[in-house]
């Protein structure tokens, strides 16, 4: 027996799983419930395996706890103390707590590895249909999955902490529905919400002091939306019972002790611009009109405080995901607010030890302000670093013409066009510019007539295509191409570079393994997809997939050849 | 590098040069050499500056006979600092080329608020506040008090100056604010009386436009420039309004009681001065007698305004009896103010002329004229006599006084207007106004005292209707174009909606819901195909108002927030300042902004959107004046009957300068592009095209000028795609930009000949 050997910190009899009564028992490693009248352990689950725990709600008849797997299965414990419900519910309490100790203590101990891979799957939505693709439909195998370099390059880089910023629109983009009786119906997602919070940390604090002890999430949300604060024309009622109406105050004061620590360019500092004529008393000061029009101003007040949170929000996560990126940016803005200005500017000298920051910026400013980059001889990229290479042509042509060139150097010459672009590497001093193959004008030119509507677009075969195909069939396609492209790649990749001789051993078995998962994926993805199409999308259907197709036939063929060639080598 | 205009070695700091910057210095020249002024309209972002200040430096160093300084206005005080920095920049290449600093002083003067650095008082927002306390701690009384009781504080950045400062002058060079500032806080002077008193040495002078156009300012500052001087003022388009306001006094009910106040506690400190010390009234009294001018003898921190009329309209003679005595002055000042009151109280619109006002002054109140004039000198004197301290307190007493003085003075030119009630509410508002119709009265002493006066910016067309309106004879007068290797300007009208409705501003479509929807169409489309900064301007706040009330109950500002940032300038200039600081953000960080603003707006008058700050620029609508003020009313016929300007043109001549000083925010120098966009139906015809600026009309074809938003949007997406594409000097040379040996080259030097329009 295992359990011998491990500490029983809990055992709790009278829980029944799948119809059977037993005891459950919580131990230091696991969790283990033994059948009644047995010795051994019908089910053990290790803490590591074990995502969470659920119990059910309180005033269910059954009183249950269930502990869910990574691997997404899941084992239901029921609580049938004969002592009643009251009973029921402390020995799970009791479960339940020693649990939530206990499971945090394993989470760490599991795969960081899986965690990563879970969460760059949610994270990515084109993974995740990546994964789906060919790894749930059995195309390849995990592991594989995880090793083709599209993978890799997630997996690797480690600066893939880029959160994305908040929609300006998100508000507007909570598109209110009529459900038919007088009633409207939002749509809210956890995006939504969380850019919400993100942008209006005033709603969040909101939401922390309510929910869920004074009400519950839907009604908050129904709250917010009824409230002006979210409706911006209407005007701000005083009265206590609005939710929200502090939120608005809370902004306003966040806005104006923002305004009062932001040092302002000068270039935008428009009440300093003119100089008042001295001692004569200003015009209107102090004097603000209230009128009709102040439903207007303060929804422009609004969309303005709006639009900063915004891009405060977005502010916020870059700069504490980049520190060094963010500092450089922003420095002409966000100055300390004292210190210079207190002696307007200049400090006496004695003490001028800390760099009066603010002239110097000042200075910056006016002279970005008024320098023309064009009048000056100096190239702007003067203090770059010059980029030196050692082979100029390597970097111009690739390295595959290169390596073929000196393996094959005595019977073939090198291209021309490599020459040609030495002798102008050559000429201009080793500047390395890239060789103009096509001058501005004609590109443009060229994306003109390949655009819809130009000379080589005339018959809207784009258009068409794009108008024809629903939606839904589109997002499928893309799907498709994603994943086949990705196998394609990994297919083609196994075959050996020209005139790279050296293959390593597993080339081959790699390539085979590719091989049948293309032809995996033809069968099991494709066919079907264009079956379905052949029924709904009948005069499209063929084409759709020809592409695909076609590019699946050259690889084979690619690929059989090359079997052949390897068959004769051997 | 070096190059020769006319015959004049030019050091002019960069090593290429525009054609049209060369064009612009043999101009220059030749309005120096005439002695005579001249008029200049050279597009924004051509580097005007720069070849003003190179040409004329040149020309001191060579000429140092005929042209003894430059003043340089400039209208806000970034352009200020801007125009330093240019200038230090051309000094120091000089430095370069000559191996010494040439002997050139350069500096500027501004407000006490900017130069101060007292440790308490620089701590002031306010100007005003700055203003008075810094003349409660330098005037001359105070300071003799404090040589018998050391308890009053004084100035001692004031008092250093006072002792070491007049002896010494600034060594050559050039001095921005900040330099004054530390070179100030080095020897424990002032900057600001450093600043004052250096002026009158200095080469080269750069202040704002009040410093030499407010004769308030102006007799206190500037009186003692040196006549050999170039005068210039940059950014002129406006130039009349200045004009106008620096001699115009409004007077609201709120003036009129602070003035109640000011005035009672005045006759308190009369009366308490009467029995401690008699003798010092009795001393003014005297003062009085001999005339105005002895008493006030260069007593400089003593004053901070001085008399609001132009000094060749001051008497100099002696003060009326009636108002020797200040008791007496008091008096009249109160019997002034409740004229005031009274006439406030009026229940209809009145309009006069100041003829009228005296007229009726001296039936009502039995004020005469004579004495009326004396008003504002004579306050002046009281205050002194006082001893006042703070004379912010007193700032709407003066501006009373100022109207007495002004009305008196001046009869024609001027008109009373008493409105009891706003503009446009019924709220009842009584507003005084004493206004200036004729914006030649503050300029005809400038034009007359300096041997040139230069009028540049980029928008003065029509350039004939400067010389009308400011009466003066400019011996050159010519519009520069822009000279372009690459289109980087699209302007396009935009005259209907996708819906082919006609879009206009006009006062009967405006508040269209057809053609709020096509305004808010085209700025959505443009959005999203402009890279990111987008500037639109509106006619009026309330209309601004007004349509962004309307687009959000459309969607509009729901799908421009999907494009992009939002932001909008408000009335409050603090917060619009907040709201642009993240909008460049917002540009700089990638998101793209949309900013919302006005036509005559703090915004579009002063600041920039340069480059990615402004790929795009939507005037909506034609940005008339407000037509149904009485002021305004009251100028135009003044303007018919004095000058022969026709209502309509005048308003059309407004209106479009605005416009073109709108869209012409978008663009600076070659490298930099933008789209422009008239958004109404009225900027096609020919008399509001012909007035838009030579360099945006050239690019204006025909083609362009009747489009809808789709065809706008279409011709932009082509534009920008065409202006994305690397642009190198080489495409630039020979054709929009010059070396020097280029510029020699007989082609090139009748090319540009060519190009100067001549008017």
């Amino acid at each position: 027996m295992t359990t011998s050997s491990e500490d029983v910190l809990l055992s709790v009899g009278h829980v029944r799983y799948k119809k059977g009564d037993g005891t459950l028992y919580v131990m230091n490693q696991r969790l283990a419930w033994m059948m009644e009248n047995r010795d051994t352990v019908a089910v053990s689950h290790k803490y590591a395996d074990i995502k969470t725990q659920k119990i059910s709600p309180a005033g269910k008849p059954k009183v249950q706890l269930q502990v869910v797997l990574h691997d997404g299965t899941c084992s239901t414990f029921h609580f049938v103390n004969p002592a009643g419900a009251d009973a029921q519910a402390k020995d799970r309490d009791q479960v339940k707590m020693l649990l939530q100790n206990l499971l945090p203590k394993f989470k760490r101990q599991i795969d960081g590895e899986l965690e990563m891979k879970s969460r760059l799957l949610s994270l990515h939505p084109t993974l995740k249909h990546l994964y789906e693709d060919l790894v749930i439909s059995k195309v390849i195998n995990s592991e594989e999955y995880w090793n083709t370099p599209t993978l890799k390059h997630y997996t690797e880089s480690t600066n893939m902490k880029q959160e994305a910023g908040v929609s300006g629109a998100f508000l507007a983009d909570i598109q209110p529905q009529t459900d038919g009786c007088n009633g409207l119906k939002y749509n809210l997602t956890q995006d939504i919400i969380d850019a919400i919070f993100k942008t209006y940390p005033a709603v969040r604090k909101k939401h922390v002091d309510y929910v869920p002890n004074k009400m519950t999430e839907a009604e908050f949300w129904t709250k917010f939306f009824q409230s002006h604060y979210f409706h911006r024309d209407r005007i701000a009622s005083s009265s206590s019972k609005d939710l929200f109406g502090e939120c608005a105050k809370m902004d306003d004061q966040a806005i104006a002790s923002a305004m009062k620590h932001t040092t302002l360019d000068l270039t935008v500092d428009l009440p300093q611009f003119t100089e008042p004529v001295p001692l004569l008393p200003e015009e209107d000061s102090g004097e603000k009109e209230k009128d009709g029009t102040s439903i207007h101003r303060s929804m422009i007040k609004r969309f303005n405080q709006h639009s900063i949170m915004v891009l405060k929000a977005s502010h916020k996560t870059n700069s504490s995901s980049s520190s060094s990126n963010g500092s450089s940016k922003t420095t002409n803005n966000n100055k300390v607010e004292n210190g210079m200005k207190e002696t307007n500017g200049v400090e006496k000298r004695p003490t001028t030890d800390k760099d009066p920051a603010e002239p110097v910026d000042k200075k910056r400013r006016i002279m970005e302000k008024l320098h023309y980059e064009d009048l000056d001889s100096i190239n702007s990229g003067q203090d770059a670093q010059e980029l030196k290479l050692s082979k100029v042509e390597r970097y111009l042509l690739g390295p595959a013409s290169q390596v073929s060139q000196s393996s094959t150097s005595t019977n073939n010459p090198p291209p021309l066009s490599a020459l040609a672009s030495v002798c102008q590497a050559w000429s201009s001093g080793q500047q390395c510019q890239r060789p103009v193959r096509v001058s501005a004008a004609a590109a443009v030119g060229a994306l003109g007539e390949l655009s819809p509507g130009g000379a080589l677009m005339r018959q809207h075969h784009a258009a068409c295509m794009a108008q024809l195909v629903p939606q839904d069939v589109k997002s499928e396609l893309n799907r498709l191409y994603l994943s086949g492209g990705e196998l394609l790649r990994e297919l083609w990749r196994c075959f050996p570079q020209p005139g790279a001789s050296n293959d390593s051993e597993d080339t081959p078995a790699r390539a085979e393994k590719f091989y049948e998962a293309l032809l995996r994926f033809r069968n099991v993805k494709l066919r079907p997809f264009e079956e379905k199409m052949l029924r709904d999308l009948t005069p499209l259907a063929t084409s759709l997939t020809r592409h695909m197709n076609q590019m699946i036939d050259t690889a084979c063929a690619k690929y059989a050849l090359w079997q052949q060639r390897q068959a004769k080598l051997r | 590098m070096k190059l020769t205009v006319d015959g004049l070695l030019v050091y002019f700091p960069y090593d290429y040069i525009y054609p049209e910057q060369y064009a612009y210095m043999l101009e220059l020249k030749r309005a120096l050499d005439a002695k005579g002024h001249g008029l200049l309209e050279m597009p924004s972002g051509t580097g005007k500056t720069i070849s003003l200040l190179s040409l004329i430096v040149a020309y001191m160093i060579h000429n140092p006979h005929h042209v003894r300084k430059l003043i340089y206005c400039s209208r806000t005080v970034p352009e200020i600092e801007k125009v330093l920095e240019e200038l230090k920049n051309l000094i120091k290449y000089y430095e370069k080329c000559q191996g010494e600093t040439p002997n050139i002083t350069g500096l500027v003067l501004s407000s006490r608020k900017n130069l101060c650095i007292h440790p308490d008082v620089s701590r002031e927002r306010e100007g005003k506040l700055v203003d008075g306390k810094c003349h409660s701690l330098t005037a001359s009384y105070i300071r003799e008090k404090h040589e018998m009781d050391d308890s009053i504080p004084i100035c001692q950045f004031y008092e250093g100056f006072n002792r070491e400062g007049k002896e010494s002058m600034l060594p050559y060079g050039v001095y921005t604010m900040d330099d004054l500032k530390q070179y100030g806080a080095d020897r424990n002077w002032c900057p600001y009386f450093l600043s004052r008193f250096a002026i009158i040495h200095a080469e080269i002078v750069v202040y704002s436009y009040h410093y030499l156009l407010d004769p308030k300012i102006a007799e206190v500052v500037s009186k003692e420039l040196n006549k050999e001087a170039v005068v210039v003022f940059d950014e002129a388009h406006n130039i009349d309004n200045v004009c106008i306001d620096s001699l115009s006094v409004k007077i609201t009910r709120r003036t009129i009681d602070k003035s109640t106040q000011a005035l009672q506690t005045l006759e308190k400190a009369v009366a308490e001065l009467k029995q401690e010390d008699a003798s010092r009234l009795t001393a003014e009294y005297e003062q009085m007698v001999e005339g105005l001018r002895e008493a006030a003898v260069a007593r400089d921190t003593d004053l901070i305004l001085a008399n609001p009329i132009l000094p060749d309209e001051v008497l100099n003679e002696v003060v009326p009896g009636n108002i020797r005595n200040a008791e007496h002055f008091l008096g009249f000042l109160k019997r002034f103010i409740e004229y005031l009151k009274m006439r406030l109280r009026t229940q209809h619109v009145v309009q006069e002329s100041p003829a009228g006002l005296l007229k009726d002054l001296s039936a009502r109140v039995c004020l005469e004229r004579k004495p009326l004039r004396f008003c504002a000198a004579r306050l002046q004197a009281l205050l002194r006599t006082l001893q006042v301290a703070d004379p912010a307190a007193f700032g709407a007493l003066t501006l009373v006084a100022h109207l007495a003085t002004l009305a008196a003075t001046y009869t024609r030119g001027f008109v009373v207007i008493v409105e009891p009630y706003d503009d446009r509410h019924t709220l009842s508002n009584p507003v005084l106004h004493f206004s200036c119709m004729d914006s030649s009265i503050a300029m005809r002493p400038v034009f007359a005292r300096f041997q040139s006066v230069i009028i540049t910016s980029g928008t003065l067309s029509p350039l004939d209707m400067y010389p009308k309106i400011l009466d003066f004879n400019p011996v050159i007068m010519s519009s520069f174009t822009m000279t372009l290797a690459r289109p980087c300007i699209l302007p396009m009208i935009v005259s209907k909606g996708s819906d082919q409705v006609a879009i206009s501003s006009k006062y009967e479509s405006r508040e269209d819901v057809a053609v709020i929807r096509n305004y808010g169409q085209l700025l959505v489309e443009i959005s999203s195909c402009v890279p990111d900064g987008v500037v639109c301007f509106f006619t009026s706040y309330m209309y601004l108002e007004s349509v962004v009330g309307a687009w959000y109950d459309q969607g509009v500002v729901a799908s421009l927030q999907r494009h992009k940032l939002l932001f909008i300038e408000t009335q409050d200039s603090a917060e619009t300042s907040f709201a642009l600081i993240n909008y460049i953000k917002a540009c700089e960080s990638g998101r793209g902004g949309v900013l919302l603003s006005v036509a005559r707006g703090k915004v579009s008058e002063g600041v920039d959107f340069d480059h990615h700050l402004g790929r795009a620029v939507l005037m909506f609508g034609i940005p008339y004046v407000f037509t149904q003020s009485r002021i305004l009313k009251a100028r135009l016929d003044y303007l018919r009957d004095q000058f022969q300007i026709r209502e309509n043109d005048f308003l059309t001549f407004d209106a479009m300068r605005h416009a073109a000083q709108c869209v012409g925010r978008v663009l600076r120098g070659k490298t930099d592009y933008g789209i422009m966009i008239f958004a109404d139906k009225r900027f096609s015809r020919a008399d509001k095209r012909s007035k838009l600026p030579r360099w945006i009309q050239e690019h204006l074809r025909d083609s362009l000028c009747n489009l809808s938003t789709e065809e706008a949007v279409q011709i932009s997406k082509r534009w920008l795609r065409q202006m994305a594409q690397p642009f190198t000097r080489e495409d630039q040379l020979g054709v929009s930009l010059l070396t020097l040996q280029q510029l020699q080259s007989q082609e090139q030097q009748d090319k540009i000949e060519k190009q100067v329009i001549q008017k």
